[in-house]
């Protein structure tokens, strides 16, 4: 049969489907049964650790109008936010706790599989075609369990206009280069300066409207708000690694000049995302609110970082994505907790949880540390290196400035923490048991990575060689002449 | 000297880490046996910390051990040499002792096994500091005492005003942070490199301008750490922890790391034009206002807490104009005198019940012998009484900004001098003579710890107040120790005016009377006493609202930053981001389209969740297709 990195596409993929075939009642069948299947998704991606570089490949289009495969491949950055995305699918599954969970679970393995796809795609046309699939679950958990239905359709005609950005510029690629077959290939070919900025802005576009970036966020705190835990968990997470997996697999990879020209612009977003999103986070009252604007600020961060063009900071950058999805996951899940004990999310109604939960108390500590910046955890080691690489890169006043939103995350975090878990508790909230053991065993695997990754990123290291032309992007970028001539 | 990777300081490291791990992850079953396990963790440690004196000794580049590969091109490891080998032995030493005594005062707290593994980590914390070879852990060593401080001035969590000290502590310590970082960006931008070793050999040839860069970043770390001004204020409200954690963090170790970050960092200051005159400066103006404030305060923690910023203020001075050895020796003797003020003030606080008002107490002599005789031991350490260890330290101090060439900094040394001996000798005569003035029904009942847990490290530390400066006799011995770190840079050029004795001892001598004095004379005298309650209350109304109001400066600090923060925070949340991004920018955008997308209407049923299921299910049929058939 078919190649094992294949499953690791479609294990999740026809078994979501399969779920439908389970009997409509069982709940506790249907949460095993996710459990067991993305447990054995995470045991298959990191199988493919064994042969970093395998690659499997089977035509679509011959010839006209383009050449197209379905082309996948692992490498070891594909296989680093595959990882993660798979510990974070089996946290969600573990805790899930919601109406018609055998549907629910369905759509939440279909999420991973089309997620699974986009990564490990190697053909522009099969990213695309994973791109715009993955909305397509989400758009039904928001519809069916989500917080009214006006945030999922926002949610899905502002990516689908992204979709649809991103398939105009890959269809107009492969018209141009002949073929789409060119992620992670080692020559691949630039097209004229001419068409080549067009194209990228689709491409940045799609990638940009997905991360989120500034000016382009405002679908994003009603989407995770909406959304009920973990679902929040693994699209704020993981979902918005794609835009940045995207600039960095194929913004490096295909458009070295382009990315080169329009970084200014880009980082100049980054920043202003930074601090904006981290004043927006100090004001507003609901948990996931503040989650959905510190998401803001940190992915800002990581455009500042791609966009310095400088090998440590790319290495900083794989380590913060990795960290920020660890920890928003963490955080996303605890705020869920806690809105199931408490029946309320509004910071101002809380209080002294940790009291009465210590284990709550305690993961929501560690996710917040985190999540601020404590050092020796995953999100300071990542910030300290891409800030030393945009210092690095002669950026000094950007790598400055991004400072300030290190203390606002400090002053927003400890808002919501020290109101929700210290402080005398509220007379009138309910008084509920602290975290199951499965709740605790949810998060502990998150936690140990973010200590992981906070102790030792050079893990990262291996995954930020897979991000091409970085120094020669700039090198490059001088004479224009280089697309030029080898078209 | 490289060691191999099993080594003692790995081990020294390690073990308190272990401690915290085990007492965490054990803590229900431990109960009363958590505070025994963390003190002989600690106290492993300690023999740990001893039996790595010969190595030390006989290596004037230390001991080091390279770990592993942080990240490309940023290695680390442990360094043991001489300095850090100084702050070994507070941490683990004067921090043993402050663990058995807490063994004593947690006693039958709701959550004692979690302050013993706070305690435990807060150790493992101060280690990494301490032990790195390198800014990547010496930061991260910052961070990690920063939220066992955190933590441990949080601990009783029910207390607003505790947890509001604790926020203040943690967001002026990451403001320090980041100016570490900004100096790690200078750093590694200039020397390529994040190891001691490798920076201070070219420090150099660093140019000026960025030496003085990071030098200042590093200052900001330094001054929020160890709350000089104008990051001070978190350090009074701190307080609000335990008394062995004021005793262990805010007094002995942590807000020392200030201290040793700029004695570590001396190569980067010696090259940093302006850098060390800001040190100074600041560290003279924190000794001063800090015993300043130290005059008008009530809560007997709190007197010691603006005593402990002006006495950082000294250490910070002397360092600062380049006397090294001479701020490092008034570091080493103020853990030992500070600690044993405040584990005093503890046995005081236990036994009455939790009241920390000078005006309620007095006449304690005779009733708490052992903490009267140990905190007078102490008290005439710190306000320099001839022969006992403050004052070997102090004076070695402020001689040394004379003979630096520092005349005004000599004054404001002097001058704090004199506060000092009076704000001290004042909360001695309130608090231990006269007649009790407190509430009799307040007094405490023991439980089945014996007195001794709390009365032999307070007593222990009491007597190493009065001997542990005799370390620097008999001819400077402090400066011959660290000589090899400093490379007898910190040797003044040439003898001050008049020579120490002269110039110095006996200013500070008059200092000390004139300070003294004026407290008898107000406190002390039989005729004080007789009135005291009276007087007291007569006083604290008529304190002058500056100092009472702290300068104002925590209303300072929130008029420039806090107050157009939260403006800031509410224009971008209530009106740039809904009324002006999302209306104009995405809305009206979309509303344009959608009258575009009337045209393209027939074509669709509308029902886009089957759209969607359709373009999944074909997508998935020929993945399938591919997968299975071929």
């Amino acid at each position: 049969m078919a190649d094992s990195l294949l499953w690791v596409v479609l294990l999740p993929i026809v078994l979501g489907f399969a779920m439908f075939a389970l009997p409509k009642a069982g709940d506790g069948i249907a949460r095993g049964t996710g459990i067991v299947v993305s447990a054995a998704e995470l045991l298959l991606v990191a199988l493919q650790y064994g042969r970093v570089g395998h690659q499997v490949s089977y035509p679509w289009f011959t010839d006209s109008p383009w050449t197209a495969a379905f082309h996948f491949g692992s490498s070891q950055i594909a296989l680093l936010f595959c990882a993660m995305l798979a510990l974070i699918t089996l946290a969600a599954a573990i805790v899930t706790n919601v109406q018609r969970e055998r549907d629910f679970m369905a759509q939440m393995l279909l999420l991973e599989g089309t997620m699974m796809g986009l990564f490990l795609a190697r053909d522009l046309l099969v990213f695309a075609l994973f791109w715009d699939a993955m909305l397509v679950p989400v758009f039904i958990m928001l519809v069916n369990w989500g917080e009214g239905t006006a945030a999922a359709w926002r949610f899905l005609i502002y990516n689908g206009t992204a979709g649809l950005g991103l398939l105009l510029a890959t269809a107009a690629y492969g018209i141009l280069a002949g073929t789409t077959d060119v992620i992670g290939a080692a020559h691949a070919q630039s097209l004229a300066a001419g068409a080549a900025w067009w194209i990228f802005v689709g491409f940045a576009f799609s990638y940009a409207v997905k991360t989120p970036l500034f000016p382009f966020h405002t679908w994003m705190p009603d989407t995770y708000t909406a959304s009920p835990a973990p679902l929040a968990a693994v699209i704020s997470s993981v979902q918005s690694k794609s835009g940045i997996f995207g600039f960095l697999v194929i913004g490096f990879g295909l458009f070295p000049q382009e990315m080169h020209r329009w970084a200014p612009l880009l980082s100049l977003l980054g920043l202003i995302a930074m601090i904006y999103g981290a004043l927006v986070a100090m004001w507003h009252d609901d948990a996931k609110r503040v989650l959905a604007y510190s998401s803001l600020s940190h992915l800002g961060l990581l455009f500042l970082g791609i966009l310095s063009f400088n090998q440590l900071a790319i290495v900083g950058v794989l380590v913060y994505a990795v960290a920020h999805g660890l920890f928003n996951a963490v955080m996303f899940l605890v705020v869920g907790y806690v809105e199931q004990r408490e029946e309320t999310r509004a910071i101002s109604r809380l209080g002294g949880l940790g009291i009465n939960n210590p284990k709550l108390g305690g993961a929501m500590m560690v996710g917040s540390m985190a999540l601020l910046g404590l050092p020796g955890l995953a999100g300071f080691a990542g910030e300290l290196l891409i800030l030393i690489g945009v210092w690095g890169s002669g950026q000094h006043w950007y790598a400055a400035i991004a400072l300030i939103p290190i203390v606002l995350a400090a002053v927003y975090m400890l808002r919501v923490l020290l109101k929700v878990v210290w402080g005398p508790e509220v007379q009138d909230l309910p008084v509920r048991p602290d975290l199951a053991w499965w709740e605790i065993v949810a998060v502990a695997p998150l936690a140990a990575a973010l200590l992981l990754f906070g102790l030792w990123p050079n893990l990262a290291a291996p995954a930020a060689h897979d991000v091409v032309n970085v120094a020669a992007s700039v090198a490059a970028a001088a004479p224009a002449t280089v697309s030029e001539a080898s078209h | 000297m490289e060691s191999s990777v099993i080594s003692w300081p790995l081990i020294v490291w390690l073990l308190p880490i272990a401690g915290a791990v085990a007492i965490w992850a054990c803590g229900p079953l431990l109960r009363r046996f958590a505070g025994p396990l963390a003190c002989a963790v600690i106290g492993a440690a300690f023999v740990g910390t001893l039996a790595l004196w010969p190595a030390v000794a006989a290596q004037p580049a230390g001991v080091h051990v390279t770990m592993f590969t942080w990240a490309p091109g940023i290695t680390v490891g442990l360094l043991v040499d001489r300095l850090s080998f100084i702050w070994l032995t507070i941490i683990t030493g004067v921090g043993f002792l402050i663990h058995v005594y807490a063994i004593g005062y947690m006693e039958g707290d709701r959550a004692e096994a979690r302050f013993f593994a706070y305690l435990n980590f807060f150790i493992f914390a101060m280690l990494t500091l301490v032990m790195a070879d390198n800014f990547v852990f010496l930061l991260v060593g910052w961070g990690l005492v920063g939220l066992a401080s955190f933590w441990l001035i949080g601990f009783w969590i029910e207390r607003p005003i505790a947890v509001e000290a604790a926020r203040k502590a943690f967001v002026m310590n990451v403001v320090g942070d980041v100016g570490i970082m900004l100096a790690i960006f200078a750093l590694f931008a200039t020397f390529g490199s994040l190891s001691y070793a490798d920076v201070f050999a070219k420090a150099a040839q660093g140019p000026g301008p960025v030496m003085t860069l990071i030098a200042l970043g590093l200052l900001a770390g330094a001054c929020a750490k160890s709350a000089q001004l104008p990051l001070h204020t978190w350090l009074p409200d701190a307080m609000e922890g335990p008394t062995p954690v004021s005793a262990l963090i805010h007094a002995a170790t942590m807000v020392t790391a200030g201290v040793y970050l700029v004695a570590r960092c001396w190569p980067i200051y010696q090259h940093a034009p302006g850098a060390m005159e800001t040190v100074g400066v600041i560290g003279a103006l924190t000794a001063l206002a800090g015993a300043v404030l130290g005059v008008v305060q009530w809560d007997i923690k709190r007197i010691l807490a603006y005593s402990t910023m002006s006495q950082i203020g000294y250490m910070i001075m002397g360092v600062g104009v380049g006397a090294y050895s001479a701020g490092v020796l008034h570091f080493y003797t103020h853990a030992f005198f500070k600690a044993c003020l405040f584990l005093a003030s503890g046995v005081i606080i236990h036994n009455l019940a939790g009241e920390q008002d000078v005006r309620k107490m007095g006449g304690l002599a005779k009733r708490m012998p052992v903490a009267f005789w140990s905190m007078l031991a102490a008290t005439c350490a710190i306000i320099g009484v001839p022969l006992f260890s403050g004052w070997v330290s102090k004076d070695a101090v402020v001689y040394q900004t004379l003979a630096h060439g520092h005349p005004v900094l000599w004054l404001l040394g002097v001058a704090a001098a004199a506060l000092t001996a009076y704000y001290m000798s004042r909360m001695m005569w309130v608090t231990f003579a006269g007649s009790f003035r407190g509430d009799e029904h307040g007094a405490h009942a023991h439980g089945h710890v014996p007195a001794w847990v709390m009365g032999l490290p307070v007593a222990l530390l009491g007597a190493g107040s009065v001997v542990i400066g005799w370390l620097n006799w008999p001819h400077e011995g402090f400066a011959e120790f660290l000589a090899p770190i400093f490379g007898g840079t910190d040797v003044a050029p040439a003898a001050a005016w008049g020579g120490e004795f002269l110039s110095t001892q006996i200013p500070l001598f008059i200092a000390l009377i004139v300070g003294a004095g004026i407290a008898y004379l107000q406190y002390g005298t039989a005729g004080a006493l007789a009135q005291a309650p009276a007087r007291l209350e007569r006083e604290a109304a008529a304190q002058p609202a500056f100092l009472v109001k702290l300068y104002y400066w925590n209303e300072l600090l929130d008029a420039l930053f806090v107050t157009p923060a939260r403006a800031l925070a509410a224009l971008c949340a209530r009106i740039i981001d809904p009324k002006l991004i999302d209306a104009v920018l995405v809305r009206d955008v979309a509303t344009d389209a959608g009258v575009l997308g009337l045209l393209f209407r027939r074509w669709q049923s509308g029902l886009v969740r089957t759209y969607a299921l359709t373009l999944l299910c074909g997508a998935a049929a020929i993945i399938v297709y591919i997968a299975v058939v071929r």
